[in-house]
């Protein structure tokens, strides 16, 4: 049997072996999540009453003195008895739930790097730049992969991967025996990696940073600040090694055509073109943008890059409150997997 | 024949004023190892220098407040931080509905935030300040001296009156007889006060007939009968309180965390890019350098026995918070700022009765300043070219703050 979660006067229930994250995400109550494996910290909450069995929480994310204090990562922590967390209860979000998908597409684009197109049985609610976890068929690993869809595309979901030699999820599956038609089991959405609500977005301009297949997320961010706001500036970095690294030009280039004030500058590092900047994205846009007072950016790549950005807008002088980012780094110590966009199944 | 041995503190009589208000540190340090409770001639009290006798004194039922001989010399009676019994009380019940928790919630963003993002507009674009002067010490004033009603004195004014009010304050050296030793270093004090007696009586004549929301209107009406009003000499020595401590010390507290996170880059990194941490930022700076590092006493009211040594009945003993928070039993490696050292408690707001009672007020003066100084220049850096110098025994901060970013 499993044990009552109570947040801000909500209860939810908790199924044995279930994380107090994964319980509350279900029920569509709201607390704040990035990475999921314990890494971020992004869901460290204080438990006000009962008891949790930490898990695989990592001493470094959850000190032995904030255990002792009684906090706890949502996403590790199970339940041992009917508990109260801290936090108001009060946001609602799109619950998170089991998914069951057709492969409708899989298409080699760039070097390395495949479009997956699953079609889902039952539309799936989320927010651009959220990310779905998947089950490896065989080994029972799991592995995360970034959404490009808007909010809108709710049936098919579009997956950009990139290969890892040797691979599990990749050379072992998606890159190895995936095939149209195949039955593909998920869990999602996840993350915090979105545009504020509507209501709240005022049209400001954007800078968006990907690298690599980092770019997927930004996809669906970048078109749904459009759909919203049609004329405001966006500017789009991609950062990969090579021009055969590219993709997606075409699509750019028309959203370019609806939308003035949107822009996308390929940057590459590795093997420079004459048609293409060369160096790094972060550079290039610190040379390009002399002031970000204002402006919110977007940040999803190897967590150099990330890191690298974050230092490129507080250098132009972007309110830190403004910079999202994905959270997620890989864990040598951790049974779960490392990172979605980086270097995703070693 | 000697049965107890007691430690040889002639070496005390050569700390000077001087040395305390550039190095306290050095002189407390030693008093830790070797006597936490010692008679000091060049205060002519004794002081208490641990974290445990500080903490001690301060809560004993056998202590009572009492301000310093040169406190008591600036401020005149009947100051909050002196006084006891029903005094005390009413004194407390006087200002304290203003700084309660859910009060101050009600109107500190409102109160503060404008006034930060005033100062950050005049040199954001600038490329340099000096902080201290420029913003720290600007918005801990200007904030306190709206709540008080104190709209028409400008920053500059209350800034220079906290100055003038500290020096006279910790002119605290005392001869062998007992006398101050510099009776000259308590003139700008007084005129200072003839300047806010200047100012602020005709202030409190309109309060008097036409009460508002200030503080200052609060504290002469609050608790009063129907047509009574308390006395103005009975207010203006917690007026002076307030015009020197609160005034300055959120500036202090502001300077010192960020001369702080400055010696940690990768900690301001963390606190910039994560505004959550800035709370926990200040807390690690107020006990790094403690506002009020030496301003406060309390005198025994029987004999007792404190650390090993007699104490009798009606005998100050000075508390050095700021020393007690680099108290090596508490604290490892106190003299280093650590945003992520275990957040153990510490005694820069004080203890017992005649704690801090604007604690709330003054961290969140604090948390909103920085919120909108990182929020405005997030790529903020020291200015390396120019020195960081701490100065104050009584109270204690940097006294510039030279910083540059990129515009």
């Amino acid at each position: 049997m499993g044990f009552a979660v109570t947040v801000g006067g909500r209860r939810v229930e908790c199924a044995p072996d279930q994380s107090l994250l994964d319980a509350c995400l279900r029920a569509g109550l709201w607390m704040p999540n990035s990475c999921n494996q314990g890494t971020c910290g992004t869901c460290k909450l204080q438990v006000v009453g009962g008891e949790v069995d930490h898990r695989d929480s990592p001493f470094d994310t959850l000190t032995t003195e904030e255990r002792a204090a009684g906090m706890a990562l949502a996403c590790q922590a199970r339940p041992v008895s009917d508990v109260e967390v801290g936090g108001s209860g009060d946001r609602t979000t799109h619950p998170l739930r089991d998914l069951t998908a057709t492969v409708l597409e899989v298409a080699d684009i760039a070097r390395d790097t495949r479009r997956v197109l699953l079609g889902l049985a039952e539309p799936l609610a989320f927010s651009a730049g959220q990310y779905v976890e998947f089950v490896v068929p065989g080994s029972g690993a799991r592995r995360q992969y970034s959404l490009a869809n808007t909010a809108d595309e709710d049936k098919v979901l579009e997956l950009h991967v990139r290969r890892v030699p040797g691979g599990v999820a990749t050379d072992g599956w998606l890159f190895d025996g995936l095939a149209v038609g195949d039955e593909v089991v998920a869990t999602g959405p996840l993350g915090d990696f979105h545009l504020l609500p509507e209501s709240d977005d005022d049209g400001g301009p954007m800078v968006l940073i990907g690298g690599g297949t980092g770019l997927a997320p930004l996809v669906g961010i970048a078109r749904t600040a459009l759909a919203r706001h049609p004329a405001r500036e966006v500017l789009l970095y991609h950062g990969v090694r090579g021009t055969a690294d590219l993709y997606d030009g075409d699509r750019f280039a028309e959203l370019a055509e609806e939308h003035p004030n949107f822009r996308f500058v390929p940057v590459l590092s590795d093997e420079p073109a004459a048609e293409h900047r060369s160096g790094f994205p972060t550079d290039a846009f610190v040379e390009d943008v002399p002031s970000a007072r204002g402006w919110s950016g977007w940040l999803c790549g190897p967590p150099a890059m990330v890191e690298a950005g974050v230092k490129a807008f507080k250098r132009r002088r972007m309110a830190p409150r403004h910079i999202h980012r994905e959270k997620f780094t890989s864990t040598a110590r951790s049974s779960r997997p490392p990172t979605r966009w980086a270097d995703p199944d070693l | 024949m000697t049965t107890t041995e007691k430690p040889d503190l002639s070496w005390l009589d050569d700390v000077t004023m001087t040395e305390l208000e550039r190095h306290p540190y050095r002189t407390y340090e030693r008093l830790r190892a070797e006597a936490p409770l010692a008679y000091v001639p060049v205060l002519g009290s004794y002081v208490a220098s641990t974290a445990e006798v500080c903490r001690e004194v301060a809560t004993s039922p056998d202590f009572e407040g009492v301000i310093t001989p040169a406190g008591g010399r600036t401020f005149g009676h009947p100051a909050i931080i002196g006084v006891n019994g029903d005094v005390h009380a009413d004194l407390r019940s006087m200002v304290e509905p203003a700084l309660q928790p859910v009060e101050v919630d009600r109107w500190i963003d409102d109160l503060v935030r404008p006034i930060a993002r005033r100062y950050l507009e005049q040199f954001e674009n600038d490329g340099r300040a000096e902080l201290v002067a420029q913003y720290c010490e600007p918005v801990s004033v200007r904030s306190l001296g709206d709540l008080l009603g104190l709209q028409s004195v400008d920053s500059d004014k209350l800034r220079e009156w906290f100055a003038k009010l500290n020096r006279s304050f910790t002119n605290a050296a005392m001869t062998e007889d007992g006398e101050f030793a510099n009776p000259e270093g308590f003139r700008e004090g007084d005129e200072a006060k003839a300047e806010i007696r200047a100012i602020v009586d005709p202030l409190i004549d309109k309060w008097i007939e036409e009460p508002d929301d200030s503080a200052i209107s609060h504290w002469l009406h609050d608790g009063m009968p129907p047509g009574q009003t308390r006395d103005r000499e009975y207010i203006y020595p917690t007026i002076y309180v307030y015009l020197l401590g609160a005034m300055q010390e959120p500036g202090h507290g502001m300077a010192s965390t960020l001369v702080g996170l400055f010696s940690r880059p990768e900690q301001l990194e963390q606190v910039v890019d994560d505004p959550v941490l800035i709370p926990r930022a200040i807390s690690e700076g107020m006990r790094w350098t403690s506002p009020i590092w030496s301003a406060t006493a309390r005198i025994s009211t029987k004999d007792v026995t404190i650390a090993g040594v007699d104490v009798p009945a009606g005998t100050p003993v000075m508390l050095s918070y700021g020393s007690a928070n680099h108290d090596t039993g508490v604290y490892e490696a106190p003299s280093t700022y650590d945003l992520h050292r275990p957040p153990l408690p510490h005694l820069a707001f004080g203890a017992g009765s005649h704690a801090c009672a604007g604690i709330y007020f003054a961290n969140h003066v604090m948390r909103i300043a920085m919120e909108e100084l990182f929020e405005a220049i997030p790529n903020l850096e020291r200015d390396t070219g120019e020195g960081v110098e701490f100065w104050g025994w009584g109270f204690r901060g940097p006294t510039s703050l030279h910083v540059t970013w990129e515009v």
